[in-house]
């Protein structure tokens, strides 16, 4: 009969019931991570109440910059349509002006013509 | 291959040669206009795109002004107005060619003269040229020309006589008030 093997397998379990030192550091990075968890808010660990404020208040910024974005973009065509809107002005008048003068120069011909 | 290339080229250009057109471009300046607007002791240049139009346009038709929203419903259409005024200090400041060379640069084969009258005493000039495109008007050009001051006005889209006369009406209207071009009727 042959032990060996069995007795391996008992050397294998006493390795592993023996007893190591842990490692200096364990307590302390423990701790830390522990103290790190609790300082995190958690979304869920906050009151209802206060949820519902802080969602408020995200989604009022949310469309406070939104609407300032639009609002800014209609401010900005509203100036180019004026500018626009002065330029056709202008260049109706330059026309108007162009046409008058030679209407009058064909009155004024026709005259000399009928003279 | 090479020739699947060619038919390719071809085919793109036939396709892109008629969108071209359909969209009525403003000229680029003319070279003599520098000058012109460097001895001139006024100038006013205004060229409006079609987007610029549709913008005024829409603050035209905001307007609970009757004679603006009939302006709106003109300049809507338009495709672009391209618009020069020189006045200057005192006569002989431009020549007779430099006028003559305005006048070809605008009168392409596309234009075709309805007025063009001349005074030799005075060297005064009336010139209006109307763009035709199937039987319909799609342009104007006025180049005006009196001993101080020169006016060049084209303007691209469907304009007639008919929009002339609406033209002069709205610029004997109050909606002129504010632009600082002096007045037909105003010394000069």
């Amino acid at each position: 009969m042959e032990f060996e093997p069995m007795e391996d397998f008992d050397q294998k379990l006493k390795r592993s019931f023996e007893r190591w030192p842990a490692p200096p550091d364990l307590k302390r990075r423990l701790m830390e991570n522990r103290r790190r968890r609790k300082e995190r808010p958690q979304w869920f660990a906050l009151p209802f109440a206060v949820r519902v404020a802080v969602s408020l208040c995200l989604l009022a910024g949310v469309l406070a910059a939104l609407y300032g974005g639009i609002a800014a973009n209609q401010a900005e065509q509203r100036r180019k349509g004026e500018e626009a809107r002065q330029q056709v002005l202008l260049a109706l008048r330059i026309t108007n002006h162009a046409l008058d003068h030679m209407n009058r120069q064909l009155a004024a011909h026709n005259r000399a013509h009928q003279e | 291959m090479k020739s699947w290339i060619v038919a390719f080229v071809f085919a793109a250009a036939a396709l892109a040669v008629p969108a071209l057109a359909q969209t009525a471009q403003l000229p680029a300046p003319p070279p003599v206009e520098k000058d012109l607007a460097a001895r001139a002791s006024s100038v006013d240049e205004i060229t409006l795109s079609k987007n610029m139009l549709a913008a005024a346009a829409a603050l035209f038709m905001n307007s609970k002004d009757k004679d603006e929203a009939a302006t709106s419903q003109l300049v809507e259409r338009l495709d672009g107005i391209y618009v020069r005024d020189y006045e200057f200090a005192k006569e002989g400041q431009f020549s007779i060619e430099q006028i003559e060379q305005l006048r070809k640069y605008f009168e392409t084969s596309d234009w075709t003269p309805i007025v063009r009258d001349r005074d030799r005493k005075t060297g005064e000039s009336s010139d209006i040229m109307v763009k035709m495109v199937n039987g319909k008007s799609s342009g104007l050009f006025i180049l005006d020309v009196e001993p101080k001051e020169i006016s060049i006005v084209l303007i691209l889209g469907p304009v007639g006589m008919e929009e002339l006369g609406k033209l002069k009406e709205l610029a004997f209207l109050g909606i002129m008030e504010g632009t600082h071009h002096t007045g037909p009727d105003n010394s000069k």
